[in-house]
This record gives C-alpha cells, sequence and structure tokens, in this order.
C-alpha cells in the first residue's frame, strides 16, 4: 500500500504543469547560483593568495630597522575562503576579511563586502543556501499542502477508507512521495557542489563529510516541514485553508522568526558601540603598564620589582635592555585588555545564541541555518577562531621583536635597528579552521533542537493519524 | 449592482472574520515593528547624547589645564597630552561628528544598524582610519530586522495574497459562478468590485492601525506629517500593486490551487529573486576590487613615504612659504614631519579609494535603471530615503566627515607649522561638525511608477475578458 501510494502521488506530481515548472525553476536557480558562488570563490581566494604573498613580501623587506618601529609597521593577516562557502555564505558578507596586527592594538577585521555594496544587497543574494533555506521549504508548501485535502474535495478519502489500507501507510506513502524530489534536488546539488570543489586545486581543504553531514542537517530540516505540512493538509478541510495555514508556518519560521530573534537578542544583550567599546579599552589600558611611559606608577613599580629580582642596583646592570621588557611587559597588559573586552563581546554572543535558540523552538529555520554556516565554516564562531588566531599570532609576533631588542641592546640605547634578514625569521601566519568534529561538538545543543523539532513533527504526523480517519469526510 | 456588492461583501467578510483577523494581525505586526525601530532610535539618540557629554566633561578638563599652564603651574598629565599644543588638542581632544536619528528612523532599519552613528575625527591617521562600519554580530546583519518597512514589502503582499488568491475561482469551484453569470453585471467588473472592496477595507486598516501604532509608540506624527503622508501613500500603492496582481491572476489562472502557486511565484520574483539578480548583476558587471590587494597597495604607498619623510617635508615647506615666515623658532618635531606626509599619502591615495567609490556608483547607477523591474526594491528604497537610513544617506554622511576631518586637520596646520601654542582663547575657534539629511528625493515619482506597473498589470488582467470571448477559454 506505501508503494502504491508514493507510485500514485508521484505519477500525479509530475502530471501537474504547476509542478513540473517549479522543480525545473528551483533547478536552474541551483545551477546559477552553484555557478556564480563557485566564480566567487575561485577570484576571493586568488585575490586572497595574491595578497599574502605580496603582505609577507613587504615585511620581509623592510630593511633595517628598529625592531618596534616594525612593529607599528604592522602586518595584515589575511582571512581565506573555505570550500564549503560555496553551498552556504552565512555571515561572510558580514564580516572584515583582513585583521591589521600592529603594536599594543587589536585590530576588528576590516573591510566587509556588505559594505561595499549597494542597499539592495540586504535583500540577500542568489546564492545554493538561500535556496536550500527559503525555496525549497517553500516549494514543500507549494507541493503538499493538498496532499490530503484534495482526496476529500474530490470524495477519493472515502475510497481510500474503505479500501481497508491503514492509516499510517497512506501516510508513509504521501510522506515519502513529497520528500523525494525533495531529496532528490538536495543530493544533485551537493553532488554538484561536491564535485566542481574536488575538481578546483589549491584552495582549502575540502572534505567529503562534512558535505555529507551538511546534505543531512538540510535533509532533517525539510522532513519537519515535510511532517508540518501533511499534518497541516491532514487536518484541514480545504485545500485553501491547508495552503494559507502552511504558508503562514512557513513566513513564521524563515521570514520573521530570524528577524523578530534578530531585534530581541540586540535588544536583550547589546553590543557595545564601537567608540564606546575603544573606550573602555583605553581606560583600562591606562590602568596599566605603557610601553612607551617609563615615568608612569606602574613601571616604576614593575623597575624596582626587575632590580630585586637581579639583585642589581641599576638598570644599567641588567644583562637585558630594559626599555624592550618595559615594552613587552606593556605589549602583555595591553594584549589582556583586550582579550578582557574581546571576551566581553564573545560573552553577549554567547546570551545573544541563548535567545536565538530558545526562539528555535518556534522556528527550526534557526538551528538549521545556525548548523549549515557552522558546518560550511562560514559562521560567526569561525570568524571569531580566526581573529583569536591572529590575536594570538599578533602577540608572539611582539614577543618576538621585543625579545630582539631586549637582547641585543643595552639599557639607554637608542637607535638599534635590526638587520635586514631579521624579519624573515619571523614565522609566517598559518591558520587552520576548527575541524568537523569540534564544530559538531560545538553545536550540539542546534543539533539537539533540530532533532527535536524532527521528533516532535513525526510524532505530530504519526500520531494523530488515526483521529484524523475518524473525521466524517 | 455595485452596492449591493458593497454591501453583502462587506458582510461577509465581517462574518468569516476576515476583517477581525486582519485588524489582530495587522495590529501584531505593526505594533512590534514600530516597537523594535522606536527601541533601536532610542538607544541610538542615547549613545549620541552621552558621548557630546563626555566631550563636554573633557573639554572643560582640558580648559581647566591650559588655564593652570598659562599661569604657569605644573600640570600632571602626560607631557603629550598637555593641550597647549595644537597637535595634543587636536589628538586627544577631538569633536563628535554625528549623524543623530531622524523623527522617522524607526521606519526602516536601511543600513544602520551596519554603519556607525558618531565617529571623533583627530588629526592623526587618514580619512582610511576612521572606521564608519559599527560593531555588529553579524547574524544581525544576516537575518535584518524586524521593521515596518520589512513588515509592508514582504508580510503585506503575502496577506494580500491568502486573501483574494481565490476570490473568483472559489465561486467557480463551488458552482455560485453560473448563478452570478445571470446577473447584469460584467465579470471582470464584478471581481474589480470585490477586489476593490478588500483594498478598501486593507487599506482602512492598515492606516488606522499604523497611526495607532505611531499615536502609542509616540511618534510627533503632527512634527511630520507630510512624511507621514508620503509612508502611507507608497505603502497603500504597493497594497494596490499587489490587488492588481492578483485581479489578473484571478482572472487568468483557471483553478484556486493554481491561482495561489502563481501569486506565491509572483511573490518570491518581485521581492526575493529580482533584487538579489540585480544585486548579482551589479556585483559582477561593476565588481570591487579586492580590498586585500588595497591594503597591499596602501602599505607600499605608505612605506614610501615614511621613508622620504623630511624630503617631503622640505617640499612642503618650499610650497607654504607662509609658514616659515611667520615661524621664528625653525623648530621641527615627529608632527612637523608627519603632516606633510600625511598630506602626500592622502593625495596618493586618492586614486586608489575612487576605484572602489566609482564601481559602487556605476552598481548604484544601474540599480536606478531597473528598479522599476520590482516594486519592492522601489518601496524599500523610498522607506530607506524617509527614514534617513538609506545607503545615499550614509554615504551623504561619510563624505561630509571626511570633509570635516580635512577642516579639523587644516585648522591645526598653520598652528603647527608657525609653532604656536594653543591658548584657551583658540577654544571657541574649534570647528564644529553638523549633519543635515541630504535631501530627499521626491518621493512621487515612486508613486507614479508605482500605480503605472500596478495599471498594466490591471490591463493585462482585463484582457482576459476579451480573449475569453470564445467559448473554449471561458472564464465560466
Amino acid at each position: 500500500m506505501i508503494r502504491k501510494t508514493i507510485n500514485k502521488e508521484l505519477k500525479e506530481l509530475f502530471r501537474d504543469g504547476r509542478v513540473r515548472t517549479s522543480l525545473l525553476i528551483v533547478l536552474l536557480l541551483l545551477g546559477i547560483a552553484v555557478w556564480i558562488s563557485s566564480q566567487q570563490y575561485q577570484k576571493t581566494n586568488a585575490d586572497y593568495a595574491a595578497a599574502k604573498v605580496s603582505e609577507r613580501e613587504v615585511w620581509d623587506n623592510q630593511g633595517e630597522k628598529n625592531p618596534h618601529s616594525a612593529a607599528h609597521y604592522g602586518t595584515y593577516a589575511f582571512k581565506p575562503k573555505y570550500p564549503l562557502s560555496l553551498v552556504d555564505q552565512g555571515v561572510d558578507k558580514y564580516v572584515g576579511t583582513s585583521i591589521f596586527l600592529e603594536a599594543h592594538k587589536r585590530n576588528e577585521a576590516q573591510f566587509s563586502a556588505a559594505t561595499d555594496q549597494t542597499g539592495l544587497a540586504r535583500f540577500g543574494d542568489l546564492t545554493p543556501d538561500f535556496i536550500l533555506l527559503f525555496i525549497i521549504p517553500l516549494l514543500i508548501v507549494l507541493l503538499g499542502y493538498n496532499a490530503f485535502t484534495k482526496e476529500r474535495e474530490l470524495g477519493t478519502h472515502a475510497l481510500i477508507k474503505s479500501s481497508g489500507a491503514k492509516g499510517w501507510k497512506i501516510v508513509l506513502g504521501k510522506w515519502t512521495a513529497l520528500f523525494l524530489p525533495v531529496l532528490t534536488i538536495t543530493v544533485v546539488l551537493l553532488l554538484l557542489a561536491g564535485l566542481v570543489l574536488s575538481n578546483l586545486q589549491d584552495y582549502g581543504v575540502f572534505q567529503w563529510n562534512s558535505l555529507l553531514v551538511l546534505g543531512l542537517v538540510y535533509l532533517l530540516y525539510y522532513a519537519v516541514f515535510t511532517n508540518l505540512v501533511l499534518w497541516v493538509s491532514q487536518w484541514t478541510k480545504r485545500s485553501g485553508i491547508s495552503l494559507v495555514i502552511s504558508l503562514s508556518l512557513w513566513i513564521i519560521a524563515c521570514l520573521a522568526a530570524p528577524k523578530a530573534a534578530s531585534n530581541i537578542a540586540e535588544a536583550r544583550h547589546p553590543y557595545p558601540t564601537r567608540q564606546e567599546f575603544a573606550a573602555n579599552v583605553l581606560k583600562d589600558k591606562d590602568a596599566g603598564i605603557d610601553g612607551h611611559n617609563p615615568w608612569s606608577k606602574e613601571a616604576k613599580l614593575l623597575e624596582e620589582q626587575v632590580l630585586a629580582e637581579y639583585e642589581v642596583d641599576s638598570l644599567q646592570q641588567l644583562p637585558f635592555n630594559f626599555s624592550a621588557y618595559l615594552a613587552q611587559k606593556g605589549e602583555e597588559h595591553e594584549a589582556e585588555v583586550y582579550f578582557k573586552h574581546y571576551n566581553y563581546l564573545k560573552e553577549q554572543y554567547e546570551n545573544q545564541s541563548g535567545t536565538y535558540r530558545s526562539l528555535a523552538l518556534l522556528s527550526p529555520f534557526l538551528p538549521a541555518r545556525f548548523l549549515s554556516m557552522a558546518i560550511a565554516q562560514t559562521d560567526y564562531a569561525t570568524h571569531w577562531d580566526f581573529s583569536d588566531a591572529a590575536e594570538n599570532y599578533r602577540i608572539a609576533t611582539q614577543e618576538f621583536l621585543n625579545n630582539n631588542t631586549a637582547q641585543n641592546t643595552r639599557y639607554g640605547e637608542i637607535g638599534y635597528k635590526a638587520t635586514a634578514a631579521f624579519w624573515q625569521e619571523l614565522p609566517p601566519f598559518d591558520y587552520n579552521p576548527p575541524e568537523l568534529g569540534q564544530i559538531l561538538k560545538n553545536n550540539r545543543s542546534n543539533f539537539g533542537i533540530l532533532g527535536l523539532w524532527a521528533v516532535f513533527s513525526f510524532g505530530l504526523l504519526f500520531f494523530t493519524t488515526k483521529k484524523n480517519n475518524d473525521v466524517t469526510i | 449592482m455595485l452596492r449591493y456588492n458593497f454591501k453583502y461583501e462587506s458582510i461577509l467578510l465581517f462574518r468569516s472574520k476576515w476583517i477581525q483577523v486582519l485588524i489582530g494581525i495587522l495590529i501584531m505586526l505593526f505594533g512590534f515593528a514600530t516597537y523594535n525601530g522606536q527601541q533601536k532610535t532610542q538607544k541610538r539618540k542615547a549613545d549620541i547624547e552621552k558621548v557630546t557629554a563626555e566631550i563636554r566633561t573633557s573639554d572643560q578638563n582640558m580648559l581647566k589645564l591650559l588655564d593652570s599652564v598659562e599661569h604657569g603651574l605644573t600640570v600632571t598629565a602626560r607631557p603629550w597630552t598637555i593641550p597647549n599644543t595644537p597637535m595634543a588638542v587636536g589628538n586627544y581632544h577631538p569633536r563628535v561628528a554625528s549623524k543623530p536619528p531622524s523623527e522617522l528612523s524607526f521606519l526602516a532599519t536601511g543600513q544602520s544598524d551596519m554603519f556607525t552613528h558618531f565617529v571623533k575625527p583627530t588629526v592623526r591617521g587618514d580619512d582610511l582610519a576612521l572606521n564608519f562600519s559599527e560593531m555588529t554580530s553579524p547574524v544581525q546583519l544576516l537575518f535584518g530586522s524586524f521593521d515596518l518597512a520589512f513588515v509592508i514589502i514582504f508580510l503585506l503582499p503575502l496577506l494580500i495574497i491568502a486573501f483574494s488568491y481565490d476570490v473568483l475561482s472559489s465561486e467557480r469551484e463551488s458552482g455560485s459562478l453560473r448563478l452570478l453569470a445571470a446577473q447584469p453585471i460584467l465579470l471582470y467588473k464584478w471581481l474589480m468590485q470585490k477586489l476593490a472592496l478588500r483594498f478598501f477595507w486593507l487599506a482602512a486598516i492598515t492606516t488606522a492601525t499604523v497611526l495607532l501604532v505611531f499615536l502609542a509608540n509616540q511618534v510627533p506624527v503632527s512634527n511630520n506629517f507630510s512624511a507621514i503622508l508620503s509612508f502611507l501613500g507608497i505603502s497603500l500603492t504597493y497594497v494596490l500593486f499587489w490587488f492588481a496582481l492578483a485581479f489578473a491572476v484571478n482572472l487568468w489562472a483557471e483553478s484556486s490551487a493554481k491561482n495561489a502557486v502563481a501569486l506565491l511565484g509572483l511573490w518570491v520574483v518581485f521581492v526575493l529573486l529580482i533584487p538579489s539578480i540585480l544585486n548579482q548583476l551589479g556585483s559582477t558587471l561593476y565588481p570591487i576590487p579586492s580590498r586585500a590587494l588595497m591594503v597591499n597597495e596602501m602599505r607600499t604607498i605608505k612605506a614610501e613615504a615614511t621613508e622620504r619623510q623630511d624630503v617631503i617635508l622640505d617640499n612642503y615647506l618650499r610650497n607654504h612659504p607662509e609658514y616659515a615666515v611667520n615661524d621664528t623658532t625653525q623648530e621641527r618635531s615627529f608632527w612637523h614631519s608627519y603632516m606633510a606626509s600625511q598630506n602626500l599619502i592622502k593625495k596618493e591615495l586618492e586614486p586608489v579609494l575612487s576605484k572602489y567609490e566609482n564601481q559602487l556608483q556605476k552598481q548604484q547607477q544601474l540599480l536606478d535603471h531597473f528598479t522599476w523591474l520590482s516594486p519592492a526594491i522601489l518601496v524599500q528604497r523610498s522607506m530607506n530615503q524617509l527614514a534617513d537610513n538609506g545607503s545615499e544617506s550614509y554615504e551623504g554622511y561619510r563624505n561630509r566627515v571626511i570633509v570635516f576631518a580635512g577642516e579639523w586637520r587644516d585648522h591645526f596646520l598653520p598652528m603647527l607649522y608657525n609653532n604656536q601654542a594653543f591658548s584657551s582663547e583658540d577654544y571657541g575657534q574649534l570647528p564644529e561638525f553638523t549633519y543635515t539629511p541630504i535631501n530627499n528625493q521626491s518621493q512621487s515619482s515612486v508613486l507614479v511608477i508605482l500605480l503605472c506597473s500596478g495599471l498594466v498589470v490591471l490591463g493585462v488582467g482585463a484582457l482576459r475578458f476579451y480573449v475569453s470571448s470564445d467559448e473554449k477559454h471561458s472564464i465560466i
């Protein structure tokens, strides 16, 4: 009976002109989206590679220079694009791509793509994730809203009942028939993306198992929608009403809830403004050692400590240059201040995530959205990871430079210059994004919520079947 | 017939709870959106007030310090921050260049969540050092804001579709259309009356709830009467456009199901696809050059300038003989060479930066040519303009700030090169920044385009009536 139902439903679907057209349009859009994204992906990565090489050349060829001048001159860390951004661009457009690494200051990533676009960019882009997250659920609504109501409207419901078929078997048949086209589209898209990615050379490490997990997330998300749409169709008397209700569910889940969530999250756990943040950092910085100010109270205190520790009377007798040592201590204090303030931002974001998670109970879109970005390494967490790695590299670079001065000069000596070859000794910035296992571990709660949605909606669909069959036609 | 149609349709709409549901939904949507928008606006205002107050206190401290210095007292501040040198004032006592929210800022978030609303330009650093992007979680930017513009552009059409997709087809499906055919009224006139009635109710409810919600949220309605009128006018014409579409689809398609699919498809096309395709087209035809590569270019220019700092300073002074004449001390500090090379860097960076602006402008021009393709884009831009939160508005603010940063720098340059001290008398002469919103383009053109597209759609619908005269394509 299940197979017969599937056959009948699929036949009906493909006879219907609107279904054929919508499927064709969705496939066409997907093709265009994948093509555009792969072009952009290749261009961005070529630019990234060029910028990285050129920046290193600038650093290596500074010539003879004081190490601290070099520290102020600074260097840049560029953020690469990861292979699966081809499928989901996530927040990539809204975060900066390059971080300036200099002495005394932790800078934020600059130059996000969105600030370089017209206001239209805020409508969204024609990317695979837009189709996967918005359009396919809408397709499910359009294909499935009359799955049960049409039987009732055409009077075939009574015939099916009289055939003695079990209710759940018919539901399962209809479910499979609705899910199959969606499954096909998803598999085709992901295979396409996988093939494109494994044929691109040099860029990033593409892993098929990430793609597989991504596919599973989407299928779970579609299963939830399929369940809900069929459940609504089962419980309404007319196709029109069923459509309106399913559509409302789609609007709430995909359009309204994310925006409302973002507003609520911001109102409850606001970020400081950029200027406020800078002022707070400055205040804390001033309270500690400033590498450029040997007359401050904190610097004098450090002086006394160091003299006591080495059991000497004057700074000249120290085996290293105290000025450079002071600079390094100042650097460490500043790094701590930044650590504290950026941690506050992270905490605020963690709190915001809590708001998103609690609203995810209203919208299966939210956990799917977050999981998809996370697996594609285009989410906010990956950006934080990159920015933390860049900060660690910055701190290490400052230490490397200050140590050079401390070891090669004496206290009071000015005008020291490191040799031209020295700069090449600095190890390059090498960033590896978190592995799939780590990502999945960090996103357990989102998996949990999506799983909960799946269990809940399956339960709704299959365990309310019997009652429904008792309803008179 | 018109009178009967109106009267009985209204009763039907009321009995089927259509009107009550609509009032409920709209109050909720408009209420939540306005509340959100007002909250954002309040926070923005408070942020600006706070920073202005901070500057005021810091100015008073500065004047006290100056007073002490001028009276020959020793002060405890760090030497390079003592405000008797022009560079100390220029760096440590900047002015606030703020973009306060307009009174209707809550209408549309626009770009206001992405860009900052105040900066404090100093004499140090170049224009690139002015960071105009705001510290926001990118997830928020990705999801966007639940503002009035969103409710009107995205959700209202869906409400219209949900309530009008089966006006004609349901009569056909329930068999009552044949009865209607016996009445002395043309079918399309009858349909138009039915939809016009729905439009009338939706327009009335929208206007009433919008005004109610505005009053509840303490929006200064009377001060912004004409702007609010524009807002309502644009919203209602947009609604009219969707009713026109519903009319055409009702006449052209056959079953309720097909109507629904067609209307939803059109919604996806107008609201989601055309904007994203146009955006994609803009960035494909006029791609923004890589910012990473710009960083490289900028570094090279700066490195060269730093190497030649002494030569640059000499050249600079040669070009500005007035400084050499007035200054008797001829003292040269770090700042003298720094500011001179900064000037040169600014000049050399200009072509690098203008590449970005040019490409963005070309993208914008392309958009201007094609906005009529989607009423959603038109309405979005108008609302952003009314709220003074659109791209143009932020671009205007940025340009204005960059000019002000130049004024600020130039104000201190003569003092620096003449080796003049900054005194408390100079305080009153400091340049101030004032923000004036760029002139809003007239909204009437938007109204006209929207109305025209509505009429075209109506025409296409009415065409069906003439096509259907032969038996095979009969609407009934």
